[in-house]
Parts: structure tokens; C-alpha cells; sequence
């Protein structure tokens, strides 16, 4: 049993180790986000100056910010390549190796991305934090939000994953990697609200929302750590949405891949 | 007759950062202006005449690619002076394209998603080949090889064979002075291997376009090349022809010995401890005798040795008085040996 | 043996460059799923574009001044300005890895230029999907802000539209060059292409070096907003009248440091 546990933690030590090779990429990686978020900035103040009340959808121009900033940054940590890597592995035939490992071939990718996302969180998303929180003079609580902000970022990651891995999938059957990953990245973030707070979604729009997967992806997490007229109920109830969506995405996508495994088997990749 | 490919003193230089380790380190790096200078080639000179076929032979980064891409015109050298077909090749890359061809191995210079045909008919407009000049070419290639059947097929559904077959006969299309033959044989199977040399030595001899043919099988080299030039760490070590070469090592035998009654059935590594443990045996009985040496080939132990040093009988005799030998070839030394003694610096 | 070379001019460029489009576009059509997925997925992007642009004006009047329509037709511009580079230009996102894998070697041996040689390979047709989406909402705009449209104002639209796109193009050319440089190179086409979404938004909501940055250093404020000033003000700034000769200078600096790039990796590659 302790064999075993090793063999992950050494899996997630492998994408730990990857993403810390690309030392300078993460350097451009972090000059462009900042670059990035000052369009966002000037782009909002634009829109808030020319809006003739200062809140708008129950959101001030600061609460907007902190939002997107975070957003932004949590984005960019959750960031995983899986659908890529996938796509590109069937299409060398790689996948038969990816296949011979002595571990499932969900397991194995899931700790390897989330090797790449843990090194996210401290060099991205918790640096990102404490700098909001500075300039906004404690624009979010220091309190137990940040529990249920930390687990719902660890549920969030892996229902992240799941999603991916469901369209990675999907490369199975066909060769065009690029068509299905601009999809998924479109759907993704417009309707997890990373690009557009979900509060300035019209009302049918924002329901409809609600009953997708994706806002549990990034807006969970967000509210749970913004929203301060929370009651406990209210955070227990919706990291049990978050959870429900993990298990259903996650068992859809076992289920999925058992039935296309098939599919590299007969055919051979 | 005049020289096709001239070499006169050439050298090239590469300048590399001296890299430091650590977080630390890469960021000092971008700012660095600590260079070293690497000589990627020095101070070769050479010349090869129209319609050679010349094997250029070295170990990995020996600076064969380096030369190769001076030759073609992509890279300046730092020193020295190149003529290829008449002109200085760097300093008109394009014209001088005109007159080479290039195949690299492994990498398809065909346009990946065409049909071979009409890669074949861009090339015709590219070199601006003439209609006449074209067709004839390419009912030499009709009657060379069975290529029409793969006229139709793009190139990324061929086999790695077809598609070596493929790039070769396009960089022979345009019917250039010289050709670049970088290792087109690797990968490919034996009866691929000697359809492809066949393939070149028929259009070397049609067309009498020099070759010069990279490569680390000496098959290659055996099949084609009558002339052979090595370099090792940039510095030429030998520009002969391969008899030449051999007659060096002329009263050089390699003795393959079996001591075993089945040898396809012993394992590689059993096969190398009875090597070692020959080689011990004789370093032991003949200290003296330097050319002495003992490898495994397939499931054969070579014993070679110098006949001028010390009689080939007489180490025979020695071996069957404290082993059995079940089966005994006397051969000449093979090429391969002869080009792994250069590399060795056995000789110089 | 040797063949003299004949002048190579722009007629043979441009008949080497519509037979290769023509094959590509024939094998491309051979994969026709492919074609369905990435033109779906190009088409998807397109409308979720629109969807968060209409999800903004729901909520806003005006941003800084300009309202919906002009707004829209910003939008309609910067779509058809960003086509060219996505058709003819796409073969740029592979560079890097051809440059990593040493594949890049190939296009330094034939007796044509090597940029064209490159760029040539792949003719991106799932860009047009664009080139509609974006003449239509051009379109709209336009007859919306009720604009004159005359032969006057169709050739200065087409000026206008070839300037955009050669900022684009050459925004996009310098970003792919810097794999001849770094490694890694893959964020900084994903983090400027990501930049030029923003072009369609105009460049004075930044303030101050801002305004500098995004007008001459990465200059996105050139694709869409110079150029269309002139439709939809009066009074033509000098950056306006400029932009055609700017794009052009731009253009001609991108292509030397992709060259320059080229030249650099044929001495290190492999």
C-alpha cells in the first residue's frame, strides 16, 4: 500500500519537475499576464466611467476587478494541456505506450497535470492573492472562506481535469485536434465565467448557466472566497453541487473511455 | 578536369554561451556575454571531381553536418574558401540551390500532404525544369524503379523506404552537379537498404552527378563510395581511396571463432563474457602485441590481429589448447573495422 | 549541368504559391471531418465572441464615448483585418515546432526564398468563416451608422482593411520568430494572440504609457482603430493618415527579423 501511494507522489513529482524546466516560459507566462490584466483593468474602468451608476448587477468596479483578476489567475493555475497532450499521443501512437503503463491511464495523467497545476498555485495563484489583497486594503476575508476556497480549488481541478479528459476522448475518433480543443476552450470560458463575471449574464442566460458543470470549474471557488453574506449552509451546499458535478463528469468519462478503448485496441491507435 | 567541390582551408567557428546553473544562473545568462568559441571545423581542405561518389565519415558531431551546410550554402564559414559548381555557395544561397540537391534522412523535404506527382510537378516549376528535360527524367526513374505506383500517394501514408526512395529521386529531379546524401539509408530494412543504393549508383552513373553520401553504414560506404574522407572533432584524419585505406591494414585478418556448438542459442551476454574472457586470456599470453583485439559481431567472436606482429596460426594455437573451437572464418579486415581503428586514432 | 538561373519575380512566386494552395486545398478537403470540426470550432469561437460583446452592451450604454454600432464595427473590422493572417499566415504556428525538432533545416535548400517557402505550405481555409462573419457585421454597422458608401469610401476601406491586416500579420510574425531564440516560445503567440482580441476595443480606455504601449510597442491599436478612425470621426488624426506606411515598415521589419532568426538557426539547428 505504501509502495503504491509512492508511485503517485512520485508521478506528481514528475509534473512538478516539468513545469519548473520551463523557468523562463513562465517568466513570458507571467509578463503577459500582467499585460493581460491591464487591458482588463483599463477595458472595465472604460465601461464603469461611461455607466451612469457605480454599481452595476450589485457589483462596484473593484469587486469587478477582484473578480476577473482572480479569475484570471485561477485560470491560468487550473491551465491543464490534457486535450493537447492526448490528441497529439494518439495521433504519433504514443498512446500505446501511455497504455502499457502499470497504472490506469486516467490516473496517470491526473496526477501528472495536477504536478503541473500545485507548482501553479504557489507560484501564480497565491502570489496573485496576497497582491489583490494588499492593493484592495483586504478586498476579500481572511477567515474559514479561505477553507472552502481551498477545497473547492482542489475539486475545481480535478472537475477541470475530467472535462478535459472527457474531450481528450474524443481524439479517439477523430484527427482534429485543434477544432475540438478550440471548441472546449470556447464553451469553457465563456460559460465558467472566467472572461465575464456571471452576474452580468441576462437572467435566462445566468439559469441556464447554473445547471452547467463549468461554473463549478472557477466560479465556485471565487464566490466562496469573495462573498462575504454567505451562511455555511449556503458554501456546504454548493461545494456539494461542485462534488456532485466532479462524480458525474468523472464517471462519465470512465465510462466513456472504457467504451473508445476499445476503439485503440481494434484498430491499434 | 576541373575540381566540381573545392575545399581550401576551411574553418567554421561557433561562439556559445557558457551556461550557468540554478534560478540564479538562467537569469544571468540573459544578460551573459561570457562566450567560448567552439571549432566546429578546422582547416579542411578537399577536392572531389565530377561524378565521384565520396563518403564522408565521421562519428557523431564530428562537424559533418557543419560542413554539409557550407557546402549547400547555408552556413558562412569563418575561414577558408568553398567553391561548389563554379561559385562561392553562401554568398548566393539561392542560386546555388539551384544547382545541389539535399536529402536528409529521416526528414521529408516533400511537401507532406501532396500526392508524389504533383510534388514532383512543383519542384519542375520551382527549378523551372524544362518540359523535355523533365519527361526524360522522369522515364529514367520509371525504368529505374517502380515508382509510378507511388505517384498518387501523399507522402505522409508511404513507408519510411518509399519515402527515402521518393526524396531521393526528387533531389535528383533537376538534374544537379552535386548531391547531399545525409545517412538515406537509416532506418530501412536490408532489401530497402540495397534498393536505394542500387537506386543511387544507377543516377550517379547516368547522370554523372557527384554525390557526397554521409552515412554510419559501411554497407553504404562498401556499396558505393570508392573514396572515403573522415574527420573527427572537426580535423580531417584521412581523404583516400578505401583500397588505399585497407592496404594500411593489408596483413590485418580478422580470425571468427565459435566455441560453442550452438551459438544462435547463447545470449548476448554470455557471448560477450566468453569475448572478455578470451581477451583477458590473450592480453595475458601477448602483452606485447598491440593490433590485438577481440569483439562480438552477430554470433561471432572477431579476434584481429596484425600478421606482421605476430602469425595468425600461432594465436590459433594457443586459443584451441585452452578451449574448444567449434567453428572457425578467416576474413579480411571489414571496413567497418578499418573506419572504428581511424576513429580510435589507431592510426593516423 | 548548370542551369542558369532565370529571374525569379513576382509572377513565379505567385504562380508557385497558387499551385501550392490549390494541392493544400484539395489534401485539406480530403479530410473533410477535420474540416467540419476546426470550421464548427472557428465558428463557435466567432459567436461566443459576439455573445460576451452583446452580454457587455446589455449592461452598458457606451464605453468611452463610442457607442454600440461604432462599437460593432470596430468589431466587424478587427474580424476581417485578422483573416489574412489566419489564412495565409497560419503556417507560422508550427514553426516553433519544426525549429525544435530540427525539421526547419529543409526549407534552407531550395532556390527560393525562405520565408515564402515556409508561409507557402499552409493555406488556412477555416479562416474565411471569419472573413464572413466579419464583413457581416461590418456590414450591418455600417448601414446602421447609416455611412455613405461610395467608390471613394470602398477603396479607402479597402486601404484601411489591408493596413490592419499587415499589423496583424506582422504582430503574429515576430511572436512566431522568437523560437529561434527562446525556448518555449509557444506562450508568446498564445499570450499576443490573446492581445489581439483587444484590438477591436478602441485604444484610448488606456491612459497614459498604456496608450503608448499598445500603439507602438505591441501595436494592436493599429489593427482596427487607426485604421477605421477615418469612417467614423471627422477630424483624421495623424496616426490615421500614417498607418498605411507604418503598416508596411512594420511589416518589412517583421519579415528581416524572421529572416534574420532563420539565418541564426541554420548555424546552431541540429
Amino acid at each position: 500500500m505504501k509502495k503504491k501511494i509512492w508511485k503517485y507522489l512520485s508521478l506528481l513529482r514528475v509534473g512538478v519537475l516539468e513545469e519548473m524546466q520551463f523557468r523562463l516560459g513562465a517568466a513570458v507566462r507571467l509578463f503577459g499576464n500582467i499585460i493581460y490584466l491591464i487591458i482588463i483593468y483599463f477595458l472595465w474602468k472604460a465601461i464603469f466611467d461611461s455607466s451612469p451608476t457605480e454599481v452595476v448587477n450589485g457589483m462596484t468596479f473593484t469587486d469587478t476587478m477582484i473578480y476577473l483578476v482572480l479569475a484570471s489567475a485561477l485560470f491560468s493555475t487550473m491551465e491543464m494541456y490534457v486535450t493537447w497532450q492526448m490528441g497529439r499521443s494518439v495521433q504519433s501512437g504514443n498512446i500505446v505506450m501511455d497504455l502499457l503503463r502499470p497504472m490506469g491511464y486516467t490516473t496517470y495523467n491526473l496526477f501528472v497535470f495536477s504536478g503541473n497545476t500545485l507548482v501553479s498555485v504557489f507560484v501564480n495563484l497565491i502570489p496573485t492573492m496576497i497582491i489583490v489583497y494588499l492593493i484592495t486594503s483586504g478586498g476579500f476575508a481572511l477567515s474559514w472562506n479561505l477553507l472552502f476556497f481551498m477545497a473547492a480549488v482542489f475539486m475545481g481541478t480535478i472537475l477541470n481535469f475530467f472535462i478535459n479528459f472527457f474531450v481528450g476522448i474524443i481524439c479517439f475518433y477523430t484527427e482534429s485536434i485543434w477544432g475540438i480543443n478550440i471548441m472546449k476552450e470556447v464553451v469553457v470560458m465563456l460559460l465558467s465565467g472566467a472572461s465575464i463575471p456571471l452576474a452580468f449574464f441576462p437572467e435566462t442566460l445566468q439559469r441556464i448557466v447554473y445547471y452547467l458543470p463549468f461554473q463549478a470549474i472557477y466560479n465556485t471557488p471565487l464566490t466562496l472566497l469573495i462573498d462575504n453574506h454567505l451562511s455555511t449552509t449556503e458554501r456546504l451546499s454548493m461545494l456539494g453541487i461542485q462534488l456532485f458535478w466532479l462524480v458525474i463528469v468523472g464517471a462519465v468519462s470512465q465510462v466513456f473511455l472504457r467504451v473508445s478503448m476499445k476503439r485503440i485496441t481494434v484498430n491499434g491507435g | 578536369m576541373e575540381p566540381i567541390i573545392t575545399l581550401k582551408n576551411v574553418s567554421k567557428e561557433f561562439k556559445v554561451l557558457n551556461r550557468h546553473e540554478g534560478l540564479k544562473g538562467s537569469v544571468k545568462d540573459l544578460f551573459s556575454r561570457d562566450y567560448k568559441i567552439i571549432k566546429a571545423v578546422n582547416d579542411i581542405s578537399m577536392e572531389i571531381m565530377p561524378g565521384e561518389i565520396c563518403g564522408y565519415l565521421g562519428p557523431n558531431g564530428a562537424g559533418k553536418s557543419t560542413t554539409i551546410k557550407m557546402m549547400t550554402g547555408v552556413l558562412e564559414p569563418t575561414a577558408g574558401e568553398i567553391i561548389v559548381n563554379g561559385r562561392v555557395p553562401y554568398k548566393n544561397r539561392t542560386e546555388n540551390a539551384q544547382n545541389i540537391g539535399v536529402v536528409f534522412g529521416q526528414r521529408s523535404q516533400l511537401w507532406w500532404s501532396l500526392p508524389l506527382i504533383e510534388s514532383f510537378k512543383l519542384l519542375k516549376d520551382i527549378y523551372q525544369i524544362e518540359d523535355k528535360q523533365y519527361k526524360d527524367m522522369m522515364e529514367l526513374y520509371e525504368s529505374l524503379v517502380d515508382i509510378k505506383s507511388l505517384y498518387s500517394k501523399p507522402v505522409r501514408q508511404m513507408s519510411l523506404g518509399q519515402r527515402t526512395l521518393s526524396d531521393i529521386l526528387a533531389a535528383f529531379l533537376h538534374n544537379p552537379g552535386v548531391v547531399f546524401l545525409d545517412e538515406p539509408t537509416i532506418g530501412l530494412d536490408v532489401s530497402m537498404k540495397s534498393k536505394i543504393r542500387d537506386l543511387i549508383k544507377a543516377l550517379n552513373h547516368e547522370k554523372n552527378t557527384t554525390v557526397i553520401l554521409t552515412t554510419h553504414d559501411m554497407g553504404d560506404v562498401d556499396a558505393l563510395c570508392k573514396r572515403i574522407v573522415i574527420i573527427d572533432k572537426g580535423v580531417m584524419l584521412y581523404d583516400n581511396s578505401i583500397e588505399n585505406l585497407k592496404s594500411f591494414f593489408g596483413a590485418y585478418r580478422t580470425m571468427r571463432l565459435r566455441f560453442t556448438k550452438d551459438a544462435s542459442e547463447l545470449t548476448e551476454e554470455a557471448l560477450k563474457k566468453q569475448a572478455e574472457e578470451l581477451s583477458a586470456n590473450l592480453l595475458q599470453k601477448y602483452p606485447q602485441v598491440k593490433s590485438l583485439s577481440v569483439s562480438v559481431d552477430e554470433d561471432w567472436i572477431d579476434v584481429l590481429l596484425n600478421e606482421d606482429e605476430i602469425p595468425l596460426m600461432k594465436v590459433m594455437h594457443h586459443i584451441q589448447e585452452t578451449k574448444r573451437i567449434y567453428d572457425v572464418q578467416l576474413k579480411e579486415i571489414s571496413t567497418e573495422s578499418v573506419i572504428k581503428k581511424i576513429y580510435d586514432k589507431d592510426i593516423k | 549541368m548548370n542551369q542558369t538561373l532565370k529571374k525569379r519575380g513576382l509572377r513565379f512566386y505567385a504562380s508557385i504559391y497558387f499551385k501550392i494552395i490549390a494541392q493544400d486545398f484539395k489534401s485539406k478537403m480530403s479530410y473533410r471531418a477535420d474540416f467540419i470540426i476546426s470550421t464548427l470550432g472557428m465558428i463557435m469561437t466567432n459567436i461566443s465572441g459576439f455573445i460576451a460583446f452583446y452580454i457587455m452592451f446589455q449592461n452598458f450604454e457606451t464605453i468611452n464615448g463610442w457607442n454600440y454600432y461604432e462599437m460593432l464595427f470596430l468589431y466587424g473590422f478587427s474580424l476581417i483585418a485578422l483573416t489574412p493572417m489566419q489564412c495565409l499566415f497560419d503556417n507560422n504556428w508550427n514553426l516553433r515546432y519544426k525549429v525544435y525538432e530540427g525539421d526547419f533545416i529543409k526549407y534552407c535548400f531550395r532556390p527560393i526564398n525562405i520565408f515564402f517557402y515556409f508561409i507557402s505550405e499552409v493555406f488556412d481555409v477555416k479562416g474565411l468563416g471569419q472573413l464572413l462573419m466579419g464583413s457581416l457585421t461590418l456590414a450591418y454597422a455600417w448601414n446602421k451608422l447609416s455611412l455613405p458608401f461610395t467608390v471613394g469610401t470602398a477603396v479607402l476601406l479597402v486601404l484601411a482593411l489591408i493596413t490592419g491586416s499587415l499589423f496583424m500579420i506582422a504582430i503574429m510574425n515576430l511572436a512566431a520568430a522568437t523560437c529561434f531564440w527562446i525556448i518555449n516560445s509557444g506562450y508568446v503567440m498564445v499570450t499576443m494572440f490573446k492581445f489581439t482580441e483587444y484590438a477591436k476595443y478602441p485604444v484610448t480606455i488606456y491612459q497614459g504609457i498604456f496608450r503608448v504601449l499598445f500603439t507602438f510597442v505591441i501595436p494592436i491599436a493599429f489593427v482596427a482603430y487607426y485604421p477605421s478612425y477615418i469612417f467614423l470621426r471627422s477630424g483624421v488624426p495623424i496616426l490615421t493618415c500614417m498607418s498605411p506606411l507604418f503598416g508596411i515598415f512594420f511589416f518589412w521589419v517583421s519579415y528581416k527579423v524572421w529572416m534574420l532568426g532563420a539565418s541564426k538557426y541554420a548555424g546552431t539547428g541540429n
